[in-house]
């Protein structure tokens, strides 16, 4: 170890006689200094000693690649790039060279070159103390020499004269020296950058001092010095604007300490205060011009003022937003201000706290000066108007929108207000959308919770009147089709109508079933359907700009809901039927027996109605309709349907009054098809009457034959219509009409589809069998008709009860000669005008009169009843309704009766119209009244 | 030393010189060869580079001012 020691001083102090021998004779100013003395010597080898003692590490990591790579770029940077390709070259190989005799320690060498040749670099860029130029840099690394006269440095390849330094001494010698500390002061590093930014941050230290001394003999001298180099004739390649510049500078701040009553800083402070809205010193709110402005006494130039001005209106807009804010909340506990707009005033809330953060911010920047990146720049105040006036652009665009909302929904409230703030939110510019949409989500939640729940159970928690549905107290038979409404100033724009349609829908099947059916098996179908709706039925699962989710979350529950309702409720369907047929069928089935109340029971109990469900039974009951005198027991015969609460929604009071006149009509048509039925038994021959037929005299006879003959006739031709017409009501109208319904509430999807269909049944019933509207009178001669029926049986009953006692009569008197002998006189049989105890020309002749007043009475009805019906039939054809048509022809599909009427009504003109003319074909245009009847009846 | 050796030094020295030349050093082979010796025995390089700086600088104004050899570091 002493060994290496000793070795190192030897080499040390033969490094030290060279260096100096070296450095003295490379001072040129001392040619007679041959060499140095030995105390130099000494001197100098301890202080060599000193040095290389005191640091003993490096202070860089030994990587000898990234050594030769930073000398590279080094020179490379400096311009030499072919030597620093030669270089690179060198390295190369040297860096390949191992094994005994090679340098081990090549980062060392490196590193040891580069210092060495930085430090020459900088020492000879330390001599130059002239007045710089911005381009220092380029000027050492390569740029062209600047000359001065008698200017040389010796042994410098581009070296920079003292003498200029030496000239002008009395001026820059602090210079010289303030630049060598700065220099000192930092220490041994290794970038040549900020070795020169050293000199050159040195250099604009010392011309600040100039500023600050503001000594223009200082600048003078620059500027004589500028002209001296000039004058000299020698090539300048520095500038010197630095100087120019200064002065004008100066000038400038002179000028706006001038114009400026008031400083910057103040001023962005008062805009700070006016942004939120308060009062600053000098920028006070103006009542007149609805601003914040700095009063006109107050000296600052126009072009701040008005950029004050404009920063204030930040100030305005913010004011407004929040007396908004303040005043709703002021008005709430007044009921007045809504959840939705609660909401509205809470999203504001929020966004103008990021405002106050915005703000606390630029007030926090406005006190300190922030240092920049360059800290040689003053920067003075960081923040000033124009800064505040970029900071504020964003902030700027977002009060606008808030304040135009707030504009608009000043007397909105509900889903009117969302719908409003939906209309701004369409609006092109993302981060108005974004804000806009940001707003509107929380806006609107207590909106969506008002539908969650009302769709999902069927509650309505709406104290404030803002949701879209209205609910009004009704009774329950009323609550599917009035209880709830939809309101349609609440209904925001985006939730379209059909949907709408479909949450009032579905809340009102929930709360129909709940109240009406008291079922609580909905609760089930409503979390199912919330869940596959992808929601949680907790609270805030939906949301603006989920819409769809809202759809499908409605869809899910009404199609659940519905089915529910039409299948759980132990078949409301099966109901509505049965209860259908058996008011018909009951019509059809009870004519045995007219009378009245208490047989009802065994009417049923005779009827296929026993098989139905005792339920329906039950409900079934006789009721009284108000009555006239005179009416008989059949009149004011009626069934009635005691119908309970779920059903009451679809049998409202109007309905049951129709089903009503159905029912009487068809129990009327019944009746008059039972009284010819009755009449039919009294026609039938039977042997006891052809006996008496021919026991009878001839005229008699032959009065008989005619008159029951007229009877029978008449008898066909009501029974041909009555039959016909109830045919076409039984199948073609009921019937049709029953089996459309059914297939219509197999379909139906809810409530309201059953409600629909069960109207179209009960209307079409009642058109088709003529006792709608349209058809009054057709009803009337149908009623008249039916009239003359009844009383054609009656007529029909009195003649064959007066042939039947004809016949009686005589076979009594044939055998009254037996019985006269064999039984005393029968009180019995005495009857106010009886024909007992007259002869028989008598009784012939009583028969006689009695056949001719009733042949004259059963024309009578005749006649009336043909003309009546011509009248009906006539009128058939222009009615509207398509299956009349079929009625008709049904009725008339030989044309008898068309051709009577037409007959009839055109007898005058064809017989004068044929006397006329005389011809066939004439006959043509009357028969196109014929043929337009063939074409409706067969087309 | 065997010539191997000597020549691998001999040729460090003259791509070192090389380098040294480039990077406008100012040094002479024989100081760049103490230097070299002084760096493999594990001397920092940047205290010997400081006193190459040093003992320069003291040279041109030796005749002015002798008393800035002895500035302390």
């Amino acid at each position: 170890m002493e060994d290496d020691d000793q070795r190192v001083v030897d080499l040390v102090k033969v490094l030290v006689h060279r260096l100096l021998c070296t450095s003295s004779q490379s001072n040129s100013q001392n040619p007679n200094a041959s060499s140095f003395t030995p105390q130099e010597y000494n001197q100098a080898l301890k202080y060599s000693l000193r040095i290389l003692s005191s640091r003993m590490t490096p202070s860089i990591a030994a990587d000898d690649s990234a050594m030769a790579e930073s000398i590279k770029r080094r020179l490379a940077t400096a311009g030499k790039s072919s030597e620093a390709l030669t270089f690179a070259d060198l390295y190369a190989k040297f860096s390949h060279k191992n094994g005994p005799g090679s340098v081990k320690n090549k980062w060392a060498v490196l590193y040891l070159l580069k210092t060495i040749s930085e430090d020459r670099k900088v020492r000879k860029n330390q001599i130059s103390n002239r007045i710089s130029n911005g381009f220092l840099d380029s000027a050492l690394a390569g740029g062209l020499p600047t000359l001065f006269e008698g200017d040389e440095l010796s042994g410098g390849s581009g070296g920079f004269g003292n003498s200029s330094v030496g000239r002008s001494t009395d001026g820059f010698a602090d210079l010289k020296g303030s630049s060598e500390n700065v220099r000192n002061s930092r220490g041994f590093s290794n970038l040549e950058n900020e070795k020169n930014e050293d000199s050159f941050s040195g250099l604009t230290a010392n011309m600040k001092k100039l500023k600050v001394m503001g000594d223009a003999s200082s600048s003078l001298r620059a500027r004589e010095h500028v002209e001296k180099r000039y004058n000299g004739g020698i090539l300048v390649v520095s500038k010197d604007p630095e100087n120019i510049r200064d002065m004008a500078y100066r000038d400038f701040v002179d000028l706006i300490k001038e114009e400026n009553e008031v400083t910057e800083v103040i001023l962005v402070r008062d805009v700070l205060y006016a942004c939120q809205g308060i009062d600053g010193k000098y920028v006070k709110f103006d009542e007149k011009a609805d601003a914040y402005v700095l009063p006109e006494l107050i000296k600052v130039p126009r072009a701040t003022r008005i950029m004050v001005r404009k920063l204030c209106e930040l100030g305005w807009l913010f004011t407004k937003v929040k007396a908004y804010i303040t005043e709703s909340m002021d008005r709430f506990p007044a009921e007045d201000v809504g959840t939705v707009g609660q909401a509205f005033c809470a999203a504001l809330q929020d966004e103008l706290s990021e405002y106050y953060k915005l703000l606390a911010v630029l007030e926090a920047q406005a006190m300190n000066p922030i240092p920049l990146v360059s800290e040689n720049a003053s920067s003075g105040n960081y923040l000033s108007l124009r800064r505040l006036s970029v900071w504020f652009s964003e902030p700027l665009v977002k009060m606008r929108l808030m304040a135009v909302l707030v504009d608009s929904c000043k007397v909105l409230k509900g889903g009117a207000m969302a719908g409003a703030i939906h209309m701004h939110a369409q609006h092109g510019d993302p981060l108005v959308n974004d804000f806009m949409k940001r707003l509107l989500r929380r806006v609107c939640s207590p909106l969506f919770e008002m539908v969650r729940t009302w769709v999902l159970e069927g509650e309505l928690e709406d104290i404030f009147a803002e949701f879209f549905v209205l609910s009004q107290p009704v009774k329950a038979e009323s609550l599917w089709r009035e209880g709830y409404r939809l309101h349609a100033a609440m209904l925001p724009s985006f939730i379209s109508q059909s949907l709408a349609q479909r949450i009032l829908r579905t809340g009102k099947s929930i709360n129909f079933l709940r109240v009406c059916c008291e079922d609580r098996g909905w609760a089930d179908a409503a979390t199912e359907a919330a869940a596959a709706a992808g929601t949680s039925t907790g609270r805030g699962g939906l949301g603006y700009g989920k819409t769809d989710a809202l759809e499908s979350l409605v869809t899910e529950a009404a199609r659940r809901i519905d089915k529910h309702l039409l299948d759980g409720k132990g078949d409301f369907v099966q109901y509505l039927m049965d209860i259908v047929g058996p008011e018909l069928s009951e019509a059809a089935n009870t004519i045995s027996s007219f009378k009245l109340a208490g047989l009802l029971e065994s009417a049923i109990r005779s009827s296929n109605a026993q098989y139905d469900d005792p339920d329906i039974l039950e409900r079934l009951r006789v009721k009284m309709m108000p009555h006239n005198t005179g009416d008989r027991g059949w009149d004011v015969f009626s069934l009635e349907y005691d119908t309970s609460v779920p059903l009451n929604t679809v049998f409202t009071e109007s309905v049951m009054s129709r089903y009503l006149r159905i029912f009487n009509f068809l129990w009327k048509l019944r009746r008059v098809e039972h009284a010819l039925i009755g009449v039919w038994k009294n026609m039938k021959p039977n042997c006891v009457t052809s006996r008496f037929f021919v026991k009878l005299p001839h005229a008699v006879k032959l009065h008989l034959i005619l008159t029951s003959r007229k009877c029978q006739v008449l008898w066909d031709e009501m029974n041909h219509f009555v039959s016909n017409l109830q045919y076409y009501i039984m199948f073609e109208v009921l019937e049709v009409s029953w089996s459309n319904l059914v297939k219509e509430l197999e379909a139906a999807k809810d409530l309201d589809d059953l409600l629909a269909a069960h109207e179209k049944y009960l209307y079409s019933i009642i058109e088709k069998s003529l006792l709608g509207e349209r058809s009054q009178n057709l009803n009337k001669i149908l009623f008249t008709l039916f009239d003359l029926i009844l009383r054609f049986r009656s007529q029909a009953d009195r003649l064959y009860e007066g042939i039947n006692e004809l016949q009686s009569r005589t076979t009594d008197s044939s055998s009254q000669d037996k019985a006269r002998l064999q039984r005393p006189s029968n009180k019995k049989s005495s009857e106010p005008g009886s024909w007992l105890g007259e002869g028989r020309k008598d009784l012939t002749r009583r028969a006689g009169e009695f056949l001719r007043n009733m042949g004259q009475d059963i024309d009578a009805i005749a006649k009336e009843y043909s003309s009546v019906f011509e009248g009906f039939i006539s009128q058939l054809p222009i009615q509207q309704h398509v299956d009349l048509k079929f009625l008709m022809f049904r009725l008339d599909f030989t044309e008898f009766y068309s051709h009577l009427f037409v007959l009839h009504t055109c007898e005058p003109i064809l017989c004068l119209v044929l006397a006329y003319l005389g011809f066939a074909c004439i006959v043509l245009p009357l028969g196109r009244p014929f043929q337009f009847e063939k074409c409706t009846l067969l087309g | 030393m065997d010539p191997e050796a000597t020549r691998t030094a001999r040729d460090s020295l003259e791509l070192v010189f090389h380098m040294s030349n480039i990077l406008d050093t100012g040094l002479d082979r024989h100081t760049l060869s103490i230097l070299i010796a002084l760096c493999e025995m594990g001397l920092n390089p940047e205290s010997l580079a400081a006193v190459v700086k040093e003992l320069r600088r003291e040279s041109p104004p030796c005749s002015s001012s002798p008393e800035t050899v002895a500035t302390p570091p």
